[in-house]
C-alpha cells in the first residue's frame, strides 16, 4: 500500500491562552482504511497576470473514457504560493465559487470533490506573475488512449 | 502577535517524491503585518446528514475586510469519543444553505482542511455529514 501522510502544525497567540493544533492524517481511498491513495500529478507552474486558468481539471480529459474517475472520492490538493512579494496573490475558484486568496507564502490543503465536469480548481493571477506549487493525490486516474 | 501554519506531506508514491514541507505567517492582505480576528477554536458534534453552516459569515461581523486573507482549518476528528470512521465522511462547502453550496471536497474521518476563504456573506462554510452518526469537527478561522 502506497503511503501519504499529510501532517499540519498550528501555532497563534492570539488569544490570551495559545493556540496549538496539530494533526496527521493518512491519505486513503475513499471509504477504505486499508489502501492508501497511490497516484500524485505534481508540478510547478508560474500564472500570469489576466486569464483564469483550470489548474486542476475535474473531468480532464474531457470527453475521454476516463472522465469523471475522480468524482466523489477521497482526493486531496496542495497548492502554494511561491511568490516573494507580499502584495501577490492569486485567488483559488471552483467551478466559479470564489473560494479565496493565496497571498505570496500561503498555502492550502483541501480535499477535492472534483464532483462534475465542471468543479475544476481555477485560478487567476490578479497582481504579477505568481510562481505556483501543486499537488494532487488521488485513486483514479489513467492514462487516456493516444 | 503571530499565527504560523505548517505542512508536511511525506508519500511513497514514486521514489523521487520525497516530501513537501512548508511553513506560512498568517498575514492581513498584501502586507507583512499579522492577522488579528479569529472565531476561536470550536468543536461542533453533528448527527444528521442536513447540511448546516459550521461558520456563518454574517455572524462574524468581518464585512470591512472580505476579499482578504482569511483562513480556515477544520478536522474531522471522528465520534469525539475516539473512534475515527474512515468511511464515512463530511462534505465540505462553501455557500448558503438555502442556496446551492460549491462542495469543496469530502473530510473522512481524521482528515484536515486549511484553506483560504473570502468571508463574503452567504458564502459560509457549510458541513453535511453522510450519515446520521455522530461525527465531530474542530475548526478555527483566522481574518481580518
Amino acid at each position: 500500500m502506497a503511503t501519504t501522510t499529510a501532517a499540519v502544525t498550528l501555532s497563534s497567540d492570539l488569544l490570551s491562552d495559545s493556540i496549538s493544533v496539530s494533526a496527521s492524517s493518512t491519505l486513503m481511498k475513499a471509504g477504505t482504511t486499508a489502501d492508501g491513495l497511490d497516484m500524485v500529478d505534481y508540478g510547478v507552474i508560474e500564472i500570469v497576470t489576466g486569464d483564469q486558468f483550470d489548474l486542476l481539471d475535474a473531468d480532464n480529459p474531457a470527453s475521454s473514457p476516463i472522465a469523471g474517475v475522480m468524482a466523489n472520492k477521497a482526493n486531496k490538493v496542495y497548492i502554494a504560493n511561491h511568490a516573494t512579494d507580499e502584495t501577490y496573490y492569486v485567488t483559488i475558484m471552483i467551478d466559479a465559487q470564489n473560494v479565496g486568496r493565496l497571498y505570496a507564502g500561503d498555502w492550502m490543503f483541501i480535499p477535492w470533490a472534483a464532483e462534475d465536469a465542471n468543479a475544476d480548481i481555477e485560478i487567476t493571477s490578479t497582481t504579477g506573475t505568481n510562481k505556483i506549487e501543486y499537488a494532487l493525490f488521488h485513486q483514479g486516474r489513467t492514462l487516456n488512449a493516444s | 502577535m503571530a499565527t504560523t501554519c505548517s505542512i508536511n506531506i511525506t508519500s511513497d508514491i514514486a521514489p523521487g517524491l520525497g516530501s513537501i514541507t512548508k511553513d506560512m505567517t498568517l498575514t492581513k492582505a498584501g502586507t507583512l503585518n499579522d492577522l488579528e480576528e479569529t472565531t476561536g477554536f470550536s468543536r461542533r458534534k453533528l448527527a444528521a446528514t442536513t447540511a448546516v453552516d459550521i461558520i456563518t459569515m454574517a455572524n462574524e461581523l468581518v464585512e470591512p475586510s472580505d476579499n482578504t486573507a482569511a483562513k480556515v482549518y477544520i478536522r474531522n476528528i471522528g465520534d469525539g469519543k475516539g473512534s475515527v470512521d474512515k468511511s464515512t465522511y463530511v462534505t465540505i462547502s462553501i455557500g448558503d444553505t438555502g442556496g446551492t453550496p460549491q462542495e469543496v471536497g469530502r473530510l473522512y474521518g481524521g482528515d484536515w482542511l486549511l484553506m483560504p476563504l473570502t468571508v463574503v456573506d452567504d458564502k459560509d462554510v457549510v458541513a453535511a455529514p453522510s450519515t446520521d452518526d455522530a461525527v465531530v469537527l474542530e475548526y478555527i478561522m483566522f481574518y481580518e
